[in-house]
């Protein structure tokens, strides 16, 4: 049976808040220096779920962290002992409260790869254990761009439990997946004493969420027309736009840092006397030395043929390959980027340049 | 996995054969594997890289890796890893050569420096399996007579008489008796192949390819029997890390081995 729409005031959500914070453990923006991260937090006083800007970082580190331990090893002249690593504290029962919708959405995207031929159980597990319970957006940020990409953003199944404001001022939480429905089930219900209003039926509380998506559509200051880029670029490999869009780029990464979406990463090893380490790390496809091949060949020398591959894999490739585009359109990395790179502007710039050739 | 190094052979200057077997019992039958397709190999403490498996699963109870000094791992190999000591196998990875395609017709490798070591693993699996291919011409260009590998291995082949080789160098060397001049320019002058019902394997340094791929097309092969396998900078071998991508194609997956038809329908970044 699935759990009723509970609608609700702010006093009301704060109390869901409490008891969520009471049931599991739970990750929630923090802010520090007027920024937001997700931290590990115990009280409601300690973060704001409702943080009025997107956090610099994605969510993405907690199902994938900066650097993970992937195997340990002893080698010695009596021979080599390969162990696993202790247990993935990422792998817990957990929440994840105050995600936008883009952070959330991004996990679908790299659910694709993750799952394609080797399965990543750590992965794996870390998503299946997690829940992600978050308010939808009211308004726009500056670099925001998540409505002009080719998926439903109406559609907040990448939501576990999605909170909306709804236009009339009330507050709206619902169960939006299978895992949703089980955590609201098992939830103390004590928070839902506050339940405003007992008689609307279930049309009219997704009515007035949808008014509030619709006024959300409209603050959006950046727009493209996703199909035409994405047809574009699939054409403009030896374009030279690719050139005058990555000039200022300093090769700092940040970029693929922040992203929610930027899987790339590289394994190395630590090694001291007998004991060794093998880490997975994050890498980039910005980095001079990403298919840098021993020997010396490197397909990427320059600049532009990096930013032409971040580009094409997030806006042609990924789609290519498995049916989703590997941007979201969450602005991290324009804001993060200290030349000021728009993503926005690259594929657009790109993708108009070529319709002039 | 661990593997034990059994044997190195010193191919060249810079080229070492590393002859691997399982420590752990069994594990050797239960790694099955065909040729083109790959591993990674761990040095402990140095880290991981990629390498073809240079034999063929024909020949039981070990498999061969063939390694030349490039870079920080691969030195350190050359450096200190010797009979005796362990490494971490992970694979086999990736495609292999299309072998039921293959049967019934003429087969022509054409092999440049460390590039032979992929096409080795083919040559020996075809050399087991003799009777299903028809004529069998191997060329074989280095830089230097010392740059060849696998001196003793076609020594063999040369005395087999159901094959034939063609060896060359890039420059004339006192001792040299037989061909001088870079590997199209042979494949032109000195194989001039039937193209009828053959199949091109080749392999070598992305130069080599380039030009070798030109003249077969030129002999008038077609793009869709000319079959060669990747290098590309690769990490996990899993189609996770991102590093080996073409387009959408990931050559740890997809490849290594592609035939010409399909390198041309991704992007130009090689």
């Amino acid at each position: 049976m699935s759990v009723e729409t509970f609608v609700t005031d702010k006093a009301g959500l704060h109390k869901f808040y409490e008891a969520v914070m009471a049931s599991r453990e739970t990750y929630a923006p923090v802010e520090k220096f007027g920024k937001f991260d997700f931290k590990r937090v115990t009280r409601l006083t300690e973060c704001d779920p409702e943080s009025p800007i997107a956090t610099t970082q994605s969510i993405k580190p907690l199902f994938f962290p900066r650097s993970a331990k992937v195997m340990k090893y002893l080698a010695t002249s009596a021979g080599t002992e390969v162990s696993e690593v202790d247990e993935d504290p990422l792998a817990v029962k957990r929440v994840i409260l105050g995600a936008k919708h883009c952070d959330a959405r991004s996990l679908q995207v790299l659910d694709k790869v993750y799952n394609w031929d080797y399965i990543d159980t750590d992965y794996q597990k870390r998503r299946e254990n997690t829940v992600i319970i978050s308010t939808r957006c009211d308004q726009a940020g500056t670099h925001c761009f998540c409505t002009s990409l080719d998926y439903d953003v109406e559609n907040l199944d990448a939501m576990d439990v999605v909170i909306v404001n709804g236009a009339d001022g009330k507050i709206y939480i619902k169960a939006r997946t299978p895992k949703g429905e089980n955590f609201l089930t098992e939830l103390n219900t004590e928070y839902r004493i506050l339940n405003i209003e007992s008689q609307m039926s279930e049309e009219d509380k997704y009515g007035e969420m949808k008014k509030q998506y619709e006024s959300f559509t409209g603050s959006f200051r950046l727009k493209m027309d996703y199909k035409e880029v994405n047809a574009k670029l699939s054409k403009i490999f030896d374009t030279p736009e690719f050139e005058n869009v990555s000039g200022n780029c300093v090769s700092c990464n940040t970029c693929a840092f922040v992203c929610p979406t930027c899987h790339c990463f590289k394994i190395s090893d630590e090694k001291v006397k007998d004991t060794g380490v093998r880490y997975k790390s994050y890498d980039s496809c910005n980095n001079g030395y990403f298919t840098l091949m021993a020997g010396g060949h490197n397909p990427r020398p320059v600049k532009y043929r990096r930013w032409r591959q971040r580009a094409m894999h997030k806006f042609v490739y990924y789609k290519e390959r498995f049916g989703e585009n590997l941007c979201v359109g969450c602005g991290k990395c324009t804001i993060a980027c200290p030349v000021n790179i728009s993503i926005f502007e690259v594929v657009n710039q790109v993708s108009s340049a070529a319709m002039q050739e | 996995m661990l593997c034990k190094v059994d044997k190195v052979i010193q191919e060249t200057p810079d080229i070492r054969t590393y002859r691997l077997k399982f420590r752990e019992e069994g594990m050797m039958e239960k790694f099955t594997y065909l040729p083109g397709q790959f591993v990674e190999f761990s040095l402990l403490g140095s880290g991981e890289c990629t390498f073809c498996i240079a034999s063929s699963a024909t020949r039981l109870g070990y498999f061969d890796c063939s390694i030349k000094k490039a870079g920080v791992v691969t030195a350190d190999m050359h450096l200190s890893l010797e009979e005796g000591d362990e490494v971490g196998i992970r694979g086999p990875f990736g495609n292999w050569f299309p072998l039921e395609e293959l049967k019934g017709k003429n087969l022509l490798f054409i092999g440049g420096g460390i590039g032979l070591a992929p096409l080795r693993s083919l040559i020996q699996y075809c050399i087991d399996n003799r009777n299903d291919y028809k004529d069998f011409t191997i060329l074989y260009g280095a830089r230097t007579s010392d740059g060849m590998c696998y001196k003793d291995e076609i020594r063999e082949w040369q005395d087999n008489k159901s094959l034939k080789v063609v060896l060359t160098i890039d420059q004339p060397e006192e001792t040299w008796t037989t061909n001088v001049g870079v590997v199209p320019k042979i494949l032109e002058e000195v194989v001039m192949p039937v193209i009828e019902n053959t199949k091109v394997i080749t392999c070598g340094p992305p130069i080599m390819i380039k030009y070798t791929i030109q003249s077969l097309v030129k002999l008038g092969f077609a793009d869709k029997d000319i079959i060669t396998t990747l290098e590309m900078k690769m990490q996990c071998g899993l189609g996770k890390c991102g590093r080996c991508n073409i387009g959408s194609t990931y050559v740890c997956k997809d490849g290594p081995v592609f035939t010409n038809e399909q390198l041309k329908s991704l992007p130009d970044e090689f």
